[in-house]
């Protein structure tokens, strides 16, 4: 076999090992960046796809925690519901042995917050005021489940 | 929604998988024409056994974790075929045994995935891991089974059969590092100290971290296995930063590293020849540093695209089929071919990575960070070594290197992330 043919098949060997890595590539940028776009329409027809673009365009708040001094500054995101306690399950985990296991739970209505107690044991406090039906939150407020302290922030 | 990324995934998967066997036959059939100026005879069996065994953990894939990632299984897959092509093309005798083995990889791959069902179900057995793997990591050093093989004590010898049972420590002690941390991931992450601008857990919940570092010294004193040793330090590292997020112990794992390896320099011998023959191997060209001289040589003689598969003298290097095999793939594709070989390891790594992020439960998510780890930093400390950028220590290339428990246990790793890649896709759905 002359040498030149066989120089020529390596490269093209080469060239077909690199189109591999360019497929993968492909395929790696379907599931991160255009996931959203070619799958989820096919999934789901109905409103719910909207709700990832919704949220983007809200400024999104945190519940940022001021006491226990150990945890301060810890910070949860707020999507459109989030479920507060000490359960792993929940999206705001608390490590607070005041705590009930699912203690809150905070909603979003027509743009504003809500906080609602889930019949917890120590109750759940907005601003020193007891909460008992569900009340309104605004950028500021304090939220005191358990022995922890939380601020809304923007 | 899943059964659409199901269904995408799976055929990406397949794709792949035929794209790197037409790579694989296509090297292959390159090499024979090389080494023989023939086209090899069995290249149409070579073909079929290369797809039927892809194509088997293929299904198998589709059946027992039909969401999970689709692009894990071609990558290793390729570096497999890579690795074979070589090894095929320096010694036939070992190629059919590595045949074997990557069959036995393959079924061990299956294997994995119909035992564990879901990876939390690992969790529950911590502290057998940790038993397993102290043993495993132990065994060489029972006399009698024990082999010592090249300097380092790390075989096991039962009848006919002889395995390196670290390969295997490594998964079952990263499956107990996680399940470990992520209990006591707070308690360790918590602030203590201060130090200047770096928060400095307390000094007792370093005590994990000085455990594992007296471990893996006696491992590399006892065993003079440092590659080994250095695997495993780090991936208990890497895995308590992870867990903790507080660098510090990143730094302290680190500069506790430096203080073993500079007392393990100026203390034995063997660790020191290592450290002379990587700043000089040109002193010692024809015995200590022959192998590293001739890796350069390959290296250097490849030069952009290589000689062509088969056309390179790789088999002057010392053990090529095993911890030099970059070197043999330096020489004969060249850097784009070396390169390709890294590449495939950081998609592999970076696929590993993504995993670890899109997992929910903190067990998933340490555990895929800490085999993906594996991966890397057995990839990087002995191409590495082979291209001197550290002191080279004998360790597999995964997937690539001959060695069957390399290869078997690379499998296993692979079934694990495959496993945690499925469970994301249904948490995912189940949180619609």
């Amino acid at each position: 076999m002359p040498e030149p043919l066989l120089a020529i098949l390596k490269l093209c060997a080469l060239a077909l090992l690199y189109l591999f890595f360019l497929r993968v590539l492909r395929a790696v940028w379907a599931e991160v960046g255009g996931a959203r776009v070619a799958v989820a329409p096919a999934g789901r027809p109905q409103g719910r796809e909207r709700r990832p673009l919704a949220r983007r365009e809200r400024p999104s708040s945190h519940l940022t925690v001021v006491e226990p001094a150990q945890h301060r500054g810890r910070s949860f995101d707020l999507s459109d519901e989030v479920t507060v306690g000490r359960a792993a399950g929940c999206q705001v985990t608390l490590d607070d042995d005041y705590a009930s296991q699912l203690h809150a739970r905070i909603f979003r209505r027509d743009g504003a917050l809500y906080v609602e107690d889930l019949g917890s044991t120590n109750g759940t406090y907005l601003n020193t005021r007891k909460v008992s039906a569900p009340m309104a939150l605004k950028r500021g407020d304090r939220l005191k489940i358990g022995g922890t302290v939380m601020e809304l922030t923007g | 929604m899943i059964p659409v990324v199901q269904r995408l995934r799976r055929n990406t998967e397949l794709g792949l998988i035929l794209l790197g066997a037409v790579v694989t036959a296509g090297l292959y059939t390159l090499a024979s024409l090389g080494t023989t100026a023939n086209l090899p005879v069995n290249i149409g069996p070579f073909l079929g056994v290369v797809l039927a065994l892809l194509a088997g953990a293929h299904v198998a894939t589709r059946r027992l974790a039909p969401a999970s990632d689709g692009v894990l299984l071609p990558l290793a897959g390729l570096l497999n075929g890579l690795g074979y092509v070589w090894i095929a093309r320096l010694d036939p005798d070992l190629a059919a045994l590595q045949a074997v083995w990557t069959a036995v990889g393959i079924t061990a791959y299956v294997v994995t995935l119909v035992l564990v069902p879901k990876a939390r179900d690992l969790d529950r057995y911590r502290y057998t891991f940790m038993l397993v793997g102290i043993a495993l990591l132990l065994l060489p050093l029972v006399p009698g089974i024990g082999k010592t093989v090249n300097g380092a004590r790390i075989w096991l010898q039962l009848g006919p059969l002889s395995f390196q049972p670290g390969e295997f420590a490594k998964i079952v002690l990263a499956v107990f590092f996680a399940s470990y941390l992520v209990e006591k991931r707070e308690l360790l992450g918590m602030a203590g100290n201060r130090l200047g601008p770096v928060m400095l857990p307390e000094l007792r919940h370093f005590g994990p971290v000085l455990l594992a570092w007296g471990a893996s010294l006696l491992v590399m004193i006892s065993e003079r296995d440092l590659g080994s040793s250095l695997l495993f330090f780090a991936l208990f590292v890497v895995m308590l930063w992870v867990a903790t997020e507080r660098l510090s112990y990143l730094l302290v794992g680190g500069l506790l590293f430096a203080g073993g390896a500079l007392a393990a320099a100026t203390a034995f011998d063997h660790v020191r020849q290592r450290v002379d023959i990587w700043l000089d191997p040109w002193a010692a060209a024809t015995d200590q540093g022959f192998q590293l001289v001739q890796a350069t040589f390959a290296l250097a003689w490849g030069g952009i695209a290589g000689t062509g598969p088969g056309l390179g003298n790789p088999d002057r290097i010392p053990l090529v089929e095993t911890d030099f095999i970059f070197a043999a793939i330096g020489e004969e594709l060249g850097l784009l071919g070396s390169a390709a070989v890294l590449v495939t390891f950081l998609l592999l790594v970076g696929t590993g990575l993504r995993i670890a992020i899109a997992a929910q439960a903190p067990f998933n998510k340490l555990l895929a960070a800490g085999l993906t780890a594996i991966l890397g930093i057995q990839a990087f400390i002995i191409i590495g070594g082979v291209i001197r950028v550290v002191p080279l220590t004998g360790i597999t290339l995964p997937f690539v290197s001959y060695g069957g428990s390399s290869l078997v246990a690379n499998y296993v790793l692979l079934a694990l992330l495959i496993r945690i890649s499925a469970d994301n896709a249904e948490s995912e759905l189940e949180a619609r």
